[in-house]
């Protein structure tokens, strides 16, 4: 990893900042359903125009869940690939193709639910059926994902064909496991909606396989979560240290969690469907063991992030046992911003086992408190280091800076961003306790003690919801302050570079065979009886419903 | 794990800076934060 970076050609930068205008048209849309979500919840407002709930909610969840991230990640990746591989121009070429791909399939998919036809909520559980186009522009957006994992897998291996026996830039090689984790999963959802779903919308078949889908779609589940929050770990491994003017902790650690988290975020999806009838329990304890494996490269995350920063305070000269601390740049946004987001993901993190875990699901199964997990998990965790890639990625590819002021207007944001993120996140979770649900416009459940007890978190939820929004508001000026306006000027790509004294990684890491081999066989051994078993014993399909939600 | 850089090290200046007791307290802080949630939400479910 000490290659010199390679320069973006301005052909390039135009591609990476394709794909940073589709997250940042996406975040006001979803960020601007996110508000009226809260708003109408609060119990004082309702929607004009007769629009129902559920189709902003599907709207929120599937351009914020599925489709913001998936374009800045593809995005950045490509961006990293670029920096350490490079990109040829034919493979440019079909870059473009993926990102016009995804984008028809996504202006496809956002129409059909803003018209009203597609209210299923970004899990389209069957027996809720959309209108087709919904599922086909699905499908158009896994496929242009796809191509891009492609062209991402050509570009490393062309480099490695011109740099015989070198291992692979570490940024590139974080790229294509996340690129390979995606593919393998969403086989699953691509299977589920090509197989299942069109032909059952198109009415080619009567009914559908309920248990199948919702396992389908749990298989690609899981490992979504961890495609977005891989890119935040690439940041916090090979970013982040160069930010705070120290250098890689460990090249073989990162790469070894990176393994990890391919091989323990796949047969895992059983634990969303711990409430499941028609599972059988031991497998589904079997998945929650896997499930639980992924607390080992987590803690490795962490111990390299926490060396990272002791090690570069110490050269600085701190000496006291948490010294180096204090010293972090705390005034740069592009630290701050991400700083928040890992410490968001302890409580996140520790909120995560408590779904995991069998006996609490049951205490937190499909009540609010899971969607103030995932915003804490997602919308603050990824979204805060999303920022933070922003502020320096962005101005790296328009050939601006940085300025001070937008700096101090991102710390803002991101001060923003915590407060109305605590308020409704907090909210979110108590009252999941309370067992009050998600996915639910408001209601006084024909009224009771237990639901008297709900609004005012409700409430507390429109505060905090309306906060984030004008923090949404400000993120989105500061986009485009840094694309059109800030003064022109060169803007570092930091990437970090190994100790002068690192021990060499061990080949073994780069055994792609061995990786992809151990992941395939361990998806097999989870799912395989399990999913036999489903199709065996499954009750008579189901026809399609388009009530209460649906088209 | 890999072998060892045959190169002679040079003496370096920096080998007393590279203490990580700051890091190893901090790990096993973020390891009791997740063991006592994890039990309180325990101690929440059986209560109910
Ligand atoms: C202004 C900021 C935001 C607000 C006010 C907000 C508010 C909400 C609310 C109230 C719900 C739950 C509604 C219900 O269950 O009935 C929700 C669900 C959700 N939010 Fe957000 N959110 C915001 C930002 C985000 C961001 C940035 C992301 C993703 C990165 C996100 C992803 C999701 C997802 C995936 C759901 C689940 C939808 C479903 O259950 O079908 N949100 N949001
Ligand atoms: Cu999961």
């Amino acid at each position: 990893m000490t290659k010199v970076q390679l320069p973006l050609s301005k052909k390039e930068s135009r591609l990476y900042m394709a794909f940073m205008w589709v997250t940042y048209i996406s975040l006001l849309i979803g960020g601007l359903m996110g508000l009226l979500q809260t708003l109408v919840r609060s119990g004082k407002y309702t929607l004009p125009f007769n629009i129902d709930y559920y189709t902003i909610l599907t709207v929120h969840g599937v351009i914020l869940g599925l489709v913001l991230t998936t374009f800045f990640i593809i995005g950045f990746q490509f961006s990293l690939m670029g920096k350490t591989v490079g990109i040829s121009d034919k493979q440019l070429k079909v870059a473009w193709l993926s990102f016009w791909v995804m984008l028809i399939g996504t202006i496809m998919a956002a129409v059909t639910i803003l018209v009203g036809e597609a209210s299923v909520l970004y899990t389209f559980y069957a027996p809720l059926r959309a209108h087709p186009a919904f599922y086909i522009g699905l499908a158009l957006v896994i496929i242009g994902s796809w191509i891009a994992a492609f062209v991402n897998f050509r570009q490393l291996y062309v480099w490695k064909k011109a740099h015989k026996g070198e291992k692979s830039p570490l940024p590139a090689f974080m790229v294509i496991i996340n690129m390979l984790m995606w593919f393998i999963a969403t086989i699953g959802v691509a299977t589920s909606v090509l197989v299942l779903f069109i032909p059952w919308s198109l009415g080619y078949a009567e009914t559908i396989n309920v248990l199948l889908s919702r396992t389908l779609f749990w298989y690609f589940g899981h490992p979504l979560v961890y495609f977005w929050l891989l890119p935040a770990y690439m940041a916090w491994y090979v970013v982040i240290p160069k930010i705070i003017g120290g250098k890689l902790f460990s090249d073989a650690l990162a790469r070894m969690a990176f393994i990890l988290l391919l091989m323990f975020s796949i047969p895992v999806g059983f634990h969303h469907q711990l409430t499941e009838p028609g599972i059988d329990p031991t497998w589904k304890f079997i998945q929650v063991v896997l499930t639980f494996m992924v607390v080992i490269p987590s803690l490795m995350t962490a111990f390299s992030i926490f060396a990272t920063f002791e090690t570069t305070g110490r050269r600085k000269g701190f000496k006291s046992l948490f010294g180096w601390f204090k010293k972090l740049p705390w005034k740069d946004v592009r630290f701050l911003a991400p700083f928040i987001g890992m410490a968001a993901f302890i409580p996140g993190g520790a909120g995560g086992i408590v779904n995991a875990s069998h006996q609490m699901n049951a205490l937190v199964h499909n009540t609010i408190w899971i969607t103030g997990h995932f915003h804490l998990t997602a919308a603050t965790t990824v979204i805060l280091t999303f920022f933070g890639i922003t502020y320096w990625l962005v101005p790296h590819l328009t050939g601006r800076r940085l300025t001070p002021r937008l700096n101090k207007l991102g710390i803002i944001q991101t001060f923003i961003w915590t407060f109305g993120m605590t308020i409704m996140s907090g909210s979110m979770h108590i009252q999941g306790l309370l067992g009050g649900p998600r996915r639910s416009s408001f209601s006084e459940y024909a009224g009771g003690e237990q639901v008297a007890t709900w609004i005012n978190y409700q409430i507390a939820q429109a505060v905090g919801g309306t906060i984030l929004f004008i923090g949404i508001l400000l993120m989105v000026y500061i986009f485009i302050q840094l694309t059109f306006f800030a003064p022109r000027g060169v803007q570092e790509y930091p990437i970090a570079v190994e100790e002068d004294d690192a021990e060499p990684t061990p080949k073994i890491l780069e055994n792609w065979y061995l990786w992809i081999g151990i992941t395939i066989a361990l998806i097999l051994f989870a799912y395989t009886i399990p999913v036999i078993d489903i199709l065996k014993h499954s009750p008579p399909g189901s026809l399609p419903f388009d009530w209460p939600i649906g088209r | 794990m890999g072998k060892r850089n045959t190169v002679q090290h040079q003496p370096n200046p920096h080998e007393s800076t590279h203490s990580l007791k700051g890091t190893f307290i901090a790990v096993m802080l973020l390891g009791v934060f997740i063991l006592v949630s994890w039990f309180g939400f325990y101690a929440l479910f059986l209560s109910r």
